[in-house]
């Protein structure tokens, strides 16, 4: 008799856990802290229109999703007045400057953003210098937290995503030749060029065929023609959306049928969309799952698509995790632009919908990626 | 893998030489470059959109489409070019003004249509490529050849074979002795400007088929192509505009075929460079330097 008490008291406790399981610690009513009845303003700057806008409109959706979050109490910032003010800088690399120097001489407390890391680039140098905290939410390319001290990022970085990338897609392919096609205009897509040549070189890859591109570019037929003659066991994607798509069209135009892969830039769903089933099977490393077994995350996603009818991709849950982020800062006190910078140094962990994160030395985010195959309607654990 | 290069080339030319045509017709008539012509490649684009979107079929948008982007040339005419001439502004005028009204058709694009890239839901653009031999191509891209094909002979028989193109050649001409000779100028110019914009609208809706792609900013890209293709084949020859477009296509895609894909772009301006040093008045340019 002793062994089913125990079991049914077991069972009853686990119970018990699983409301904060799903829901998280974040996610608990509203508490009273130390910035309580305080205002708080956090400046978000995302590509809400433009060539990057399959990324903006996600993370601005999170962010008022977020902002709901906090009135409704699902959200805790410790009883302070915490709002997001969301601007577009529509892809556009001046726009995001001058919003920087908005952000930084209007009492915001930290800004998030900006989209993309070449506009990481231009805007945060503009943020160091006001020393005014900055966290990335999808800048992924290298030395993104190298650009300053209180430069951050909950976005996992490409050099952290693609060898795990390779690593499985070796596993499960067994290829022993690539072709690399990437646009070496622009600081995201350079950078996964890069990285994919070195670690699949690293990995006893044979590269034999790279071709580059530019963006805005919408002809990839000749540089197909040269990697379908090249006969690679595996080709490799360095693009944003825009490109990415018309890529993977064009290469199923001519008659390509090889293992396709790619980095963060097809992380969205629209890929699919655009492409058709030319996408699908074609695999990305990611931060994020949308089924994934994290805090909070299934609820994120229920209610972000009972608000706008479509499913949050990895930039909307990176967002809303740096909304959570910077809701448990200001919890925790952290009200001024002064606090957060070292807030940010000293957080320990905040639990996301991205799971538990931290930041290491280098003020990367310390996460392990998914990785994930296009198929219809979205992304699949790729076995 | 060469004959698929050069296909790939001659299509890419195909539509750098129909949006050049237009361009060069204008310049041919009135010694002015007409920057807005990309912004009315990319209105067509739109309208066909738009005009699929309301339940129109393809064979109906993209005629309605092309004839508005020409009633649109004569527009621009009528409200950036005309007053100016009846001033004898010189002609770095109207090309200001040119670029004032690509600003503005642009600007009004964007507040339609907003940014974002737009899509056609059309089946046969994902119908399965065609085969011959070891080349493969799509409907879309035969379509887009033989479109460019027929409209620029097209053009050429109306140029030779028709008054309208007696008069447009005399106007290129001499617009003085044009008008001695009973010509009315002003409706030759506006039938210019409806050909030189139908065409351009034509090459915008072909390259929004072929890539499945209508932006607000589409024509900046082949602007300045076309400009490339027109001083290459000689500023105001149509002919030159036509083996122009095709020079800089295969130029283009022969640079990507030799592992120079980063350099495409450079190579073929470099091209353009080489042979306006060698001929200055492009590949099919008559006109020549005038000396005081």
């Amino acid at each position: 008799m002793k062994r089913p008490v125990f079991y049914a008291l077991a069972l009853a406790a686990a119970c018990a856990l699983i409301p904060t399981a799903v829901v998280g610690p974040s996610l608990a009513a509203t508490t009273k802290g130390p910035a309580a009845g305080k205002t708080v303003k956090i400046g978000v700057i995302a590509d809400v229109t433009g060539s990057a806008a399959v990324y903006g409109v996600q993370q601005k959706d999170a962010y008022d999703l977020a902002t709901d979050d906090l009135k409704s109490g699902l959200l805790d910032a410790g009883g302070a007045n915490l709002t997001f003010d969301v601007e577009d800088s529509a892809s556009d690399g001046n726009q995001v400057a001058n919003l920087f120097q908005k952000f930084t001489t209007d009492g915001s407390a930290l800004i998030l953003g900006p989209t993309l890391s070449g506009e990481a680039r231009k805007g945060d140098p503009i943020a160091v210098q006001a020393k005014t905290a900055v966290v990335g939410t999808s800048t992924t390319a290298d030395g993104i937290t190298s650009l300053g001290p209180c430069v951050f990022r909950v976005s996992l970085s490409e050099a952290q995503v693609i060898p795990a990338t390779i690593a499985r897609t070796k596993a499960v392919w067994k290829y022993k030749t690539a072709a690399i096609i990437y646009g070496d205009d622009n600081a995201f897509t350079k950078t996964d060029g890069d990285i994919f040549k070195t670690q699949l070189e690293k990995a006893g890859v044979t590269i034999v065929d790279t071709e580059t591109f530019h963006i805005g570019d919408k002809d990839f037929a000749a540089s197909l023609t040269k990697i379908k003659a090249a006969k690679p066991d595996v080709i490799v994607l360095g693009a944003l959306a825009e490109e990415a798509e018309k890529i993977i069209q064009q290469a199923a135009t001519q008659g390509i049928k090889t293992h396709m892969m790619g980095g963060n830039g097809l992380n969205s769903t629209k890929i699919y969309d655009y492409a058709g089933p030319a996408a699908a099977g074609v695999v990305v490393g990611a931060a994020w799952y949308i089924n994934g077994n994290y805090a909070g995350n299934k609820s994120f996603v229920e209610r972000f698509k009972k608000k706008y009818g479509t499913a949050p991709d990895q930039f909307g849950a990176q967002a809303y995790a740096a909304a959570q982020l910077a809701a448990q800062l200001v919890k925790d006190g952290a009200a001024t632009k002064d606090a957060m910078c070292p807030a940010l140094r000293d957080l320990r962990v905040a639990q996301t919908v991205l799971g538990p994160i931290a930041f290491d030395p280098g003020r990367d985010v310390n996460a392990a990626p998914v990785i994930l195959q296009i198929v219809k309607g979205g992304f699949a654990y790729f076995h | 893998m060469v004959g698929q290069q050069l296909v790939n080339g001659l299509f890419l030319g195909a539509v750098y030489a129909l949006f050049a045509i237009g361009y060069t017709l204008v310049f041919g008539v009135l010694d002015i470059l007409n920057l807005a012509h990309a912004a009315i490649f990319m209105l067509a684009a739109f309208a066909t959109w738009s005009l699929l979107g309301a339940g129109a079929p393809l064979w109906l948008a993209a005629p309605v489409a092309i004839a508005g982007a020409g009633i649109l040339g004569i527009i621009l005419d009528r409200i950036a070019f005309a007053p100016l001439r009846r001033r004898a502004a010189p002609n770095l005028i109207p090309l200001i003004s040119s670029i004032g009204m690509a600003i503005i058709f642009g600007a009004i694009a964007r507040a339609i249509y907003g940014p974002d890239e737009r899509k056609f839901t059309l089946g046969f653009l994902d119908a399965a490529p065609l085969h011959a031999g070891p080349l493969t191509f799509t409907i879309v891209q035969l379509v887009i050849l033989g479109s460019a094909i027929a409209f620029m002979l097209g053009l050429a028989w109306v140029m030779r074979a028709t008054a309208l193109g007696r008069a447009i050649r005399a106007v290129a001409e001499d617009r003085i002795a044009a008008a001695l000779l009973g010509i009315d100028l002003e409706r030759t110019i506006g039938a210019t400007f409806f050909i030189a914009s139908a065409l351009g609208g034509l090459a915008g809706i072909l390259t929004a088929l072929q890539y499945n792609s209508v932006q607000v900013d589409m024509g900046a890209q082949i602007e300045l192509k076309g400009l490339a293709v027109i001083v290459l084949g000689g500023m105001g020859s149509i002919t030159g505009a036509v083996i122009g477009g095709f020079v800089i296509g295969m130029v283009e895609t022969l640079a990507i075929a030799l592992g120079l894909s980063g350099w495409s772009d450079a190579i073929s301006y470099g091209v353009m460079f080489v042979i306006l040093i060698l001929r200055p008045t492009g590949l099919f340019g008559k006109r020549t330097l005038r000396t005081a």
